[in-house]
């Protein structure tokens, strides 16, 4: 249990570091580099874009249209938020251990494995737009409750997770790709700050 | 929260930048220091809509914003982009008091010293260097627009490319690219080919 805008503007702080990764890093490297995989099995930070946005196309305008239906109920925010058991374990799946390190490998769910090859710069300006929109819906989601609208998981529509928890599991899941996708670029940092590819 | 010391700190880089257009004697000065605010925004918050009369003037101490024009078809038109350290807010509307044609929203998270047209208008009224400060900044503005529209019509989208860059060489890292290929009147694909170019 926590205060509704604390959560809101954590969310809002991650999302404003992943997109100042974006727009400073990313957008600099040539698409070559952006496509270029590690090894055969891991994936390019094109890939793990494409990724993303494949969630960030059913998730984004799924919490869109569950605010502004609120909105019109006239939904009121509440001062606390808790999470639901299920959307606190998908959270606490998708986070990075403190090290930075992935702590469960996971298989993506089959319509959410990205293609051999994607455009890099088309996934990364999708990325960017995606998270100029998360921005956008953390804040409109101040107005409104977090508990009560529930937006089913892409996997099933069965299954509700609170909207407050569908943000965390979302952005959280985002956090993770980054990570990946760092991780995929093997850049060098030198003590002045300066990054340089590794050659 | 702003410290008394970064008030100060921001003060100064807006008495650098009223310097450079006209010195203001000490009293016209204090008079005009005394009208600004502190105020922040984060990335994409539209801070004036289409429609909305421009209450104030924002100097910028920190980030990028962009004044922008929906057409008829949905798109954007970039205006222009400010950043550190600039006036901005939307001119035309501020000046004349009338409802905006345009968009004003940050691109970054912002910071800014902001004022009123009441209060600046006060000031003005006052002092008569602070409406001559005024007036010369305008001056420039008008000479930096005329310059864009002769850009616009004779200049290639490269040779334009370029001059954005010379102008401000940081921008590539400080916001995303769509809205300089629309600034740029490119569409976003011409726009990360010429990115390419350059960078060879």
């Amino acid at each position: 249990m926590y205060p509704t805008a604390q959560l809101l503007e954590n969310l809002h702080q991650q999302t404003e570091q992943h997109l100042q990764k974006a727009v400073s890093e990313w957008q600099m490297l040539s698409p070559e580099r952006l496509g270029q995989k590690a090894s055969p099995e891991k994936w390019s930070v094109a890939q793990c874009l494409e990724h993303l946005n494949i969630y960030g196309r059913y998730y984004l305008p799924a919490m869109e249209q569950a605010i502004q239906k609120a909105k019109q109920r006239n939904s009121q925010a509440t001062p606390t938020f808790r999470s639901g058991w299920l959307g606190a374990y998908f959270t606490g799946l998708m986070l990075p251990q403190t090290d930075g390190k992935l702590k469960t490998k996971m298989k993506s769910p089959k319509n959410a494995i990205p293609s051999p090859a994607p455009d890099p710069r088309a996934m990364l300006a999708e990325f960017i737009d995606q998270q100029e929109t998360m921005l956008r819906l953390l804040r409109e989601a101040a107005s409104v409750n977090l508990s009560v609208i529930r937006i089913p998981i892409s996997i099933s529509p069965w299954i509700k997770l609170k909207l407050g928890d569908t943000f965390q599991f979302v952005v959280a899941h985002i956090q993770r790709h980054v990570v990946q996708a760092e991780q995929a670029l093997q850049l060098d940092r030198q003590p002045t700050g300066q990054v340089f590819q590794r050659v | 929260m702003t410290t008394n010391d970064e008030m100060q700190t921001a003060l100064a880089h807006l008495r650098t930048t009223t310097r450079q257009i006209l010195p203001l004697p000490e009293p016209a000065w204090d008079d005009f220091a005394d009208i600004w605010q502190p105020f922040e925004a984060t990335r994409k918050v539209v801070l004036t809509a289409e429609g909305d009369t421009e209450r104030h003037i924002y100097f910028v101490l920190d980030g990028v914003q962009r004044a922008y024009a929906v057409g008829d078809d949905g798109r954007d038109a970039t205006l222009v982009f400010t950043y550190p350290f600039s006036f901005s807010g939307v001119a035309d509307s501020f000046l004349l008091q009338q409802p905006s044609r345009y968009f004003f929203e940050t691109l970054t998270p912002s910071v800014f010293l902001r004022s009123t047209f009441r209060q600046l208008d006060e000031v003005m009224l006052k002092h008569h260097a602070v409406e001559r400060m005024i007036r010369l900044a305008i001056s420039h503005t008008l000479a930096g627009v005329l310059v864009r529209q002769i850009e616009l019509q004779s200049h290639t989208a490269e040779q334009r490319f370029r001059t954005l860059l010379t102008r401000s060489p940081h921008i590539l890292q400080l916001v995303p690219h769509k809205y300089l290929a629309s600034y740029l009147g490119m569409d976003a694909t011409n726009f990360s080919k010429f990115l390419g170019s350059v960078r060879v």
